[in-house]
């Protein structure tokens, strides 16, 4: 029995892994987009996107594969095609957007200095997310995998999701809403020059570290506070009070748990209880 | 636990003897930091593991002889070896140290607590080495591996979030001569602002007198950023 199991499972193993070759791209399909099929779909997943100039949106669906949509693609296609009679491409601009799968992990990049736009990314719902964009946001919607998401200029948002988040901006604000969290994983959000807005589900437990520079922090949360320092002793300087705290508050809610870092220099921080 | 009548002796002779005393409130305090250390979640593999090993054994035990039934003489002889090590745990128990015992076990607590710190900080997901260096904060001040592993992911962790957070927990170290030399050293590396201004912050707090030539250049650089180049002139303010 138990070796009947074992072999019918290899079986269905062997059946899923076969259609996997990769990049699959479906020409039927709308030009501004290709299919990327993971080689192994049974194991962990993980999206890798770099870009200069482009809007990145990500959202869970109910699929295997990545499906990636831009107007860098359509364009890419079509100087592929447009070919001059009696000649073959020797070296062709790709429109500027590279995807490609490797060892489970599929990598998107858009690292050219001009274009820019959205770049439309549908992944499996449990699959984890990096992305690193210079002068446009990112969207992440329903994602359960881990999410590590930094922008330079641009805002950041992460909405209905429930994994583990990583997020910084550097002059845009940082918006995060978790309907649950991944249990015992680590979180931090940070911004330099944008507020922090974070909403967690109301049973969560946490031990959290909010670090403010010339801002507040406000929550509807019940947070103990463990320790609160507010560094007001030497910001008399010889001209006039210079108010700088180094201030980092601690805190804890539902009795403690993972830790939760909140850092910003020149926004506020606001926890909101779902 | 102990009996009643041992249990009276036993308070009986805390109540003389101060060493004795000394040594059970040592004890209770390092059960109690022990305590404070979280549980460690078993990793999802584990409970597939543990089945298949379970299955294993069934097999094994299932496919192995029938066993023998127990003779009286075996009895007798594992009775007789209780008797023997009760014996010799007696004996042995008179010439024990129990201060270098808790010493020891303090050594395995302080290591195992470094092993997780560096061990967590080697992770692919960032949230596991941001728990890594969380765990920094439980070594000890003087642990130079740890401090090395922060300083490391100071200066290449891919991720923004875990070099803020390293860059906070170097002040766990800020006794060592290190914590100061790296911080400036990295300053100088770093391109990401917030990380920038967060070294400053450390260099501050370690009042680096070494710090202001650096933060002098870095204050004068048209390309930096200006919430850095501002921080680095404030910076020299508190320095001097």
């Amino acid at each position: 029995m138990n070796r009947f199991l074992i072999v019918s499972m290899m079986a269905v193993l062997g059946a899923l892994q076969a259609p996997a070759q990769n990049p699959v791209q479906n020409p039927a399909q709308n030009p501004s987009q290709m299919t990327v099929a993971f080689s192994n779909p049974s194991q962990p997943r993980k999206l890798v996107v770099k870009t200069m100039m482009h809007r990145v949106s990500i959202k869970g669906y109910d699929g295997k594969d990545v499906i990636v949509e831009s107007s860098a693609i359509s364009d890419r296609r079509r100087r592929e095609r447009n070919v001059p009679p009696g000649m073959h491409p020797l070296n062709v601009g790709g429109g500027g957007i590279e995807v490609a799968e490797a060892s489970n992990v599929v990598t998107v990049s858009a690292e050219k200095m001009f274009g820019g736009g959205d770049i439309q990314i549908q992944v499996p719902v449990d699959t984890s997310v990096t992305v690193n964009t210079v002068n446009n946001g990112i969207g992440v919607e329903n994602i359960s995998g881990e999410i590590d998401v930094e922008s330079v200029n641009g805002g950041v948002s992460i909405t209905n999701s429930s994994g583990s988040v990583m997020a910084h901006s550097m002059n845009g604000k940082v918006t995060v809403a978790l309907d649950k969290v991944a249990a015992g994983k680590a979180m931090s959000f940070s911004s330099m020059n944008g507020t922090i807005d974070v909403t967690l589900p109301a049973d969560i437990k946490a031990n959290l570290k909010m670090k403010v520079d010339n801002g507040d922090v406000y929550t509807d949360f019940d947070v103990k506070v463990t320790n609160d320092t507010f560094d007001t002793k030497e910001s008399n300087t010889g001209n006039g009070v210079r108010i700088r705290g180094n201030r980092t508050t601690y805190g804890t809610i539902n009795g403690g748990g993972p830790e939760m870092q909140f850092t910003t220099f020149n926004g506020r921080i606001l926890i909101h209880k779902k | 636990m102990l009996g009643g009548g041992e249990g009276k002796d036993f308070a009986e002779h805390l109540a003389s003897c101060e060493s004795c005393r000394n040594e059970v409130s040592r004890i209770g305090t390092l059960w109690q930091s022990l305590d404070l250390l979280p549980l460690e979640e078993p990793g999802g593999r584990v409970r597939e593991r543990f089945y298949e090993m379970l299955g294993a054994y069934r097999q094994g035990v299932a496919s192995a002889e029938p066993r023998h039934a127990f003779h009286w003489w075996q009895m007798a002889a594992a009775a007789g070896l209780v008797a023997a090590g009760l014996g010799i745990g007696y004996a042995v128990r008179g010439n024990m140290q129990p201060p270098a015992e808790v010493s020891q076990l303090r050594e395995e607590v302080a290591n195992m607590r470094q092993l997780v710190a560096l061990s967590l900080m080697q992770q692919q997901s960032a949230s596991d080495r941001l728990r890594g260096v969380s765990w920094a904060y439980r070594a000890e001040p003087s642990d130079r591996e740890v401090l090395g592993a922060l300083v490391s992911a100071v200066n290449h962790d891919a991720n923004v979030n875990v070099r803020l957070a390293a860059v906070d927990a170097l002040r766990r170290f800020s006794a060592s001569p290190e914590t100061g030399r790296a911080a400036l050293q990295s300053l100088s590396k770093q391109t990401t602002p917030m990380v920038q201004v967060a070294l400053i912050d450390l260099l501050v707090d370690l009042k680096d007198p070494e710090a202001a030539p650096e933060l002098r250049r870095l204050s004068g650089n048209e390309t930096a950023n200006e919430g850095v180049r501002q921080r680095a002139q404030w910076a020299l303010e508190r320095l001097q």
